[in-house]
C-alpha cells in the first residue's frame, strides 16, 4: 500500500467514524457550553467529558464508557455546535449502548422504547386508556412501580389510527387525489396512534399541491428503542423499514414524513449510529424529506401553490433539536410565512427538555423540565394560546408544560389553504 | 426560500459581523457554519494593534498613532488591502451594531485598553466591554483578584502576583472561594456554568458576603468573565453595589463567556434583521460559472442541497478556525472552493522555534490572496469569481498573534464587503 491510500484513507474515511472523530476534539468545551442538559444539572458532566475526551484514554476502536452518559438526552446540540466535526452525540448514543450490554436494561426503559406497542395497545380501548392515564392514583403507580414521572406529559390515544382511517376512509373517497407525481408517507407510530389530524393535515396539502398519496409498509423507526439502549431491537425495525422503503426510493419517490426524529432517523441514525451501512440504507436516507423540506423545495421550483386564506396571527414556533440536526436550516419558518398575515417569533430555545422519552422518566423529569423553562417561560409571556413546533415529544411536553394548544406547522399550512382547520382563541 | 442576497460561510467575528451589515441594510442574508465559531475561543474584545514594532515588549498606546508604520512594515497585511479609514469606519460599525443589540462595549481607535490577562499580563486591545475595561491598569488603582476552587483554570494569586511583579503601578491582591457552584459536577466548572451561577440572586449574595471584608481594602474587584450570560447587566450592578466600588471581569479559558455573549448578540441581531443561521452544516463545494459563483452546496444529514446567492462571503478562518487545510504532505488547501492559497509547502517553515515567537507563527500568515475589493485571485491575479468576497483570517498574511491585529481584520474586512455589496445593491437597482 502505498503512503498516498494510508493518507487518504486516514484524512478522509477515519476522522469521519463516529470512534475516531474523537482526534477531531480540541477540547474548546463548545459543546459543553451549549448543552442543554450540564446546564442544568451537575448529575451530568457534559458532552465533551464523557464523549471525546474519555474517549481519548480507552482503545481507539472503542467507545468508551461512563455510566454517567446515561444523564445525555441525546438532542444532537453537542455535534451541531462543534466547529471541528467531532460527533459527539453519536459516540455518547454507543456508548449508552454498550452501558446497557453491561447492566439490565429496565423494564421501563424497554417499554418506552416500545411506542408502537404501546399505541396498538392503547388505541382501541382509547377512551378507556386516556381516562386511565388522568387518573392521579393511576399515575402515581405508574410512577411507584414503573418509573415513569406522574407530571410527565402522556399523548391521548386516538380511537382511529391513521392507517384505519387512510385504508377504510381515505383510498374509498372520490376525492382522493390519482397523480403522475406521487409521495410515499412515513407516518411513524405519533401520527397514526396519537395524533391522525398531523398525517391528514400533511396528506391534504400534499394532495392540494398535486401528489398522490402512496401509503408503504412500516413500523416504528426504532429511534425510541435506540434512545433505550436496545440496538438490536431497533436494529429490526430499521432493516423492515429500509426493506420496505428502497422499492420506493428506486422508483424515485420520496419517502415524506412529518415525524422529524423518523426521518432523522432514516436519513442519518440508521446509518451512523446503528452502523447499517448498506447501499439500501444509502438510497432511502438520499430520498427521504422532511414534510417542510419537501414543500420548501417545491416553492423554491415554483410548483407550490401560494393560493392561501390571510392568518392574521404571530405564532410563537419551537425549532426541535431533531429537525436542527437535519443540518438543513429550518424550512417551516420560510414556509409559514408565505401565508399572508403569518408572523413567526422563532423562539431560540436549545431544547424543550423531553428528548423522546427522556423527560419521561422520574430520575430525569426535573432536568427535562429545568432544560425547557426558557422556552415555556417565552410562551407563557407571549400570552399566545397557541404554538407551532415539528416534532410531537416536544409539542406534548411544551402543551403539559405551558397549557398551549401544540401545532405542526403542516396544520398551519392546511388551515391557510382551507383544507382542514384547527381552533384557537 | 433557499434564494439569498448573501451568503456568509463562517459564524465567527468577521462572518457574523459582515452579515449583520448586510442584513440590516435590507438584504436577505443565510450564514451557514459548520459549527459555533472562534468566538468562543476568543477574549470577546476587539484587537486592532497591540504591539509594533513586532519583537516590542511595550504595548502599543495609540493603535492610529502606530498604525502607518505597521502598514509599511507589514505590506502583506489584510489592513493593506482595505486601508487605515476602512479599518475606522470597521470600527465604528462594529461598535453601533453591537451597542444597539444591546451590549455595551468601549473604546476607540485613539487608544488601547490595557487589561490583565488570565495570566496577569498586559492585554492591549481596542474595544472591550465596559465590564472588562474596568479592569484597565492604566490607572493605579488596586484590585482583589477573586477566583473559585472549583474553576480549575484561573488561579487568581497568579494574576495578582504577575500584576505586582511588573510594577505597573496597580497593587494587586487575591481571594480563592471555596464556594460550591451548583450545576458543576465535582472540580469540573467551566466558566459557562460559573456565568449561570452568577446568575442566581443567592449566588451573589454567597460570594459578595465571602469578599466584602477584604474587597473593602481594594479599589476594585475583579472576577473570571463569568459574570451572568443574559443577566450580565444586573449581576455586575448587584455585586457593584453590595461592594461598593467597581467590579470587572477578567478573561478566562474557553469557553469565552464574553465570547458567547457577543456572539448571542449578534446572532440576535442578524435573526431580527430577517437574517438566517444554520449552524452544524458545512459548505463542501461550489459551481463557478463565467465568472460567478452561481451556488454552493451544503451538506445536510443525508444528501448535498444547493444554495442559490447574488454574493458569496467566505469567513471560513485561517488554519486555526478550518477555512484553510493542510494535510499531511505539507499540502496546503482551501477546502471548499480550492482557491489558490498563499502557503510554504515546506513544513520545516511552518514553525517557529520558540513558542512564542516575536517574529510569530508563519503558518498563521497561510491564505487566500485577495485584491483590494477583497475578490480572492487566481494564478494571474485576476477575481476567481466577481461575486466571492474573503473575510477575516482566511485572508493571506493574515498572522496576528504578533501585532494583535486579529478581530481588527475582521472588522475591517466586513466593513469593505458590506459597502462592496451594498454599492452594487444599489447601482442593479438604478
Amino acid at each position: 500500500m502505498s503512503t498516498d491510500t494510508v493518507i487518504d484513507k486516514v484524512t478522509h474515511s477515519i476522522w469521519n467514524q463516529v470512534q475516531y472523530s474523537a482526534d477531531l476534539c480540541i477540547k474548546c468545551n463548545i459543546c459543553t457550553s451549549h448543552c442543554p442538559v450540564t446546564n442544568v444539572t451537575d448529575l451530568f458532566p457534559g458532552p465533551k467529558f464523557v464523549g471525546p475526551q474519555a474517549q481519548r484514554f480507552r482503545n481507539p476502536k472503542d467507545i468508551s464508557v461512563d455510566a454517567s452518559v446515561d444523564y445525555c438526552s441525546g438532542c444532537g446540540v453537542c455535534s451541531m455546535v462543534c466547529p471541528h466535526g467531532v460527533k459527539v452525540m453519536e459516540m455518547n448514543a454507543k456508548a449508552r449502548y454498550k452501558l446497557y450490554q453491561k447492566k439490565p436494561i429496565p423494564l421501563r426503559n424497554r417499554l418506552l422504547g416500545r411506542s408502537e406497542l404501546l399505541g396498538m395497545l392503547g388505541s382501541p380501548f382509547a377512551p378507556i386508556a386516556n381516562f386511565m392515564m388522568s387518573v392521579r392514583p393511576v399515575r402515581i403507580i405508574t410512577e411507584k412501580m414503573m418509573g415513569i414521572h406522574r407530571d410527565a406529559p402522556m399523548p391521548i390515544w386516538s380511537f382511529e389510527t391513521f392507517r384505519g382511517w387512510f385504508k377504510s376512509v381515505h383510498s374509498k373517497s372520490p376525492n382522493r387525489k390519482i397523480s403522475p407525481k406521487r409521495v410515499a408517507f412515513y407516518h411513524g407510530c405519533s401520527t397514526n396512534y396519537y395524533e391522525p389530524r398531523v398525517g391528514k393535515a400533511a396528506i391534504a396539502v400534499l394532495e392540494h399541491n398535486g401528489y398522490e398519496i402512496l401509503l408503504p409498509d412500516q413500523v416504528c423507526c426504532g429511534l425510541p428503542m435506540q434512545s433505550n439502549g436496545e440496538f438490536g431491537a431497533a436494529c429490526k425495525n430499521a432493516e423492515k423499514n429500509i426493506k420496505s422503503l428502497v422499492a420506493y426510493a428506486k422508483q424515485g419517490i420520496p419517502i415524506v414524513g412529518t415525524s422529524t426524529s423518523c426521518t432523522l432517523s432514516l436519513k442519518s441514525d440508521y446509518q451512523h449510529i446503528l452502523d447499517i451501512d448498506t447501499e439500501e440504507a444509502r438510497i432511502v436516507a438520499a430520498n427521504t424529506y422532511d414534510i417542510c423540506e419537501f414543500l420548501l423545495d417545491l416553492a423554491d421550483a415554483g410548483e407550490l401553490k401560494t393560493d392561501f386564506n390571510p392568518v392574521d396571527f404571530t405564532f410563537p414556533y419551537h425549532s426541535p433539536c431533531q429537525l436542527r440536526a437535519h443540518n438543513m436550516g429550518l424550512p417551516a419558518i420560510d414556509l409559514m410565512e408565505m401565508i399572508p398575515g403569518v408572523k413567526v417569533d422563532h423562539i431560540q430555545a436549545e431544547c424543550c427538555g423531553i428528548a423522546g422519552t427522556y423527560g419521561y422518566k422520574v430520575e430525569k423529569y426535573d432536568i427535562g423540565m429545568a432544560v425547557g423553562k426558557p422556552l415555556f417561560d417565552h410562551i407563557k409571556a407571549s400570552g399566545s394560546k397557541i404554538a407551532v413546533c415539528d416534532s410531537e415529544t416536544c409539542r406534548w411536553q411544551i402543551a403539559g408544560a405551558t397549557g398551549a394548544k401544540m401545532i405542526h406547522p403542516v396544520e398551519l399550512l392546511a388551515k391557510a389553504y382551507g383544507l382542514q382547520d384547527f381552533y384557537f382563541n | 426560500m433557499t434564494r439569498y442576497d448573501t451568503v456568509v460561510i463562517g459564524a465567527g467575528t468577521a462572518g457574523l459581523t459582515t452579515a449583520c451589515h448586510l442584513a440590516q441594510s435590507g438584504q436577505k442574508v443565510l450564514v451557514v457554519a459548520k459549527g459555533i465559531g472562534a468566538l468562543l475561543l476568543a477574549s470577546g474584545s476587539i484587537d486592532v494593534l497591540g504591539f509594533h514594532p513586532a519583537d516590542s515588549l511595550t504595548p502599543v498606546k495609540n493603535p492610529a498613532e502606530k498604525l502607518d508604520d505597521f502598514l509599511a512594515d507589514r505590506p502583506d497585511h489584510p489592513y493593506n488591502l482595505v486601508g487605515k479609514e476602512t479599518l475606522k469606519t470597521g470600527i465604528d460599525q462594529f461598535l453601533q451594531l453591537v451597542n444597539q443589540a444591546g451590549l455595551d462595549y468601549q473604546g476607540d481607535l485613539n487608544r488601547n485598553w490595557m487589561l490583565p490577562s488570565g495570566m496577569g499580563a498586559v492585554h492591549p486591545t481596542c474595544l472591550a466591554p465596559a465590564s472588562m475595561v474596568k479592569g484597565d491598569l492604566s490607572t493605579d488603582e488596586s484590585m482583589l483578584i477573586v477566583g473559585f476552587n472549583e474553576l480549575r483554570d484561573f488561579f487568581p494569586a497568579l494574576i495578582a502576583q504577575n500584576i505586582n511583579e511588573q510594577k505597573l503601578g496597580v497593587e494587586a491582591g487575591s481571594i480563592s472561594l471555596e464556594i460550591n457552584i451548583p450545576i458543576a459536577g465535582a472540580m469540573n466548572a467551566t466558566p459557562i456554568e460559573l456565568a449561570h451561577a452568577f446568575e442566581q440572586d443567592a449566588f451573589r449574595n454567597q460570594v459578595i458576603k465571602a469578599i466584602a471584608a477584604q474587597a473593602k481594602s481594594y479599589d476594585r474587584v475583579g472576577f473570571p468573565a463569568a459574570l451572568g450570560i443574559k443577566q450580565h447587566a444586573t449581576a455586575v450592578a448587584h455585586l457593584e453595589k453590595q461592594l461598593n466600588r467597581p467590579v470587572f471581569e477578567i478573561s478566562s479559558l474557553p469557553p469565552s463567556v464574553p465570547g458567547r455573549r457577543l456572539y448571542e448578540a449578534l446572532k440576535a441581531a442578524l435573526l431580527k434583521a430577517g437574517g438566517r443561521l444554520i449552524i452544524g452544516s458545512q459548505i463542501v463545494e461550489g459551481t463557478i460559472e463565467n465568472g460567478r459563483i452561481t451556488q454552493i452546496r451544503m451538506e445536510t444529514a443525508s444528501r448535498l442541497k444547493a444554495v442559490i446567492a447574488n454574493h458569496y462571503v467566505l469567513a471560513t478562518g485561517g488554519i486555526f478556525g478550518g477555512g484553510i487545510f493542510a494535510d499531511a504532505e505539507g499540502m496546503v488547501t482551501e477546502p471548499i472552493f480550492n482557491l489558490p492559497v498563499a502557503a510554504d509547502t515546506n513544513r520545516h517553515h511552518w514553525f517557529e522555534k520558540k513558542f512564542i515567537s516575536p517574529t510569530g507563527q508563519p503558518v498563521f500568515n497561510f491564505g487566500v490572496k485577495a485584491n483590494s475589493r477583497l475578490q480572492p485571485l487566481n494564478g494571474d491575479s485576476q477575481p476567481v469569481a466577481e461575486n466571492l468576497y474573503v473575510a477575516g483570517a482566511v485572508i493571506a498574511g493574515s498572522e496576528w498573534t504578533r501585532g494583535r491585529t486579529g478581530e481588527g481584520i475582521a472588522v475591517a474586512t466586513a466593513a469593505a464587503i458590506t459597502a462592496q455589496i451594498t454599492s452594487q445593491a444599489a447601482k442593479s437597482l438604478r
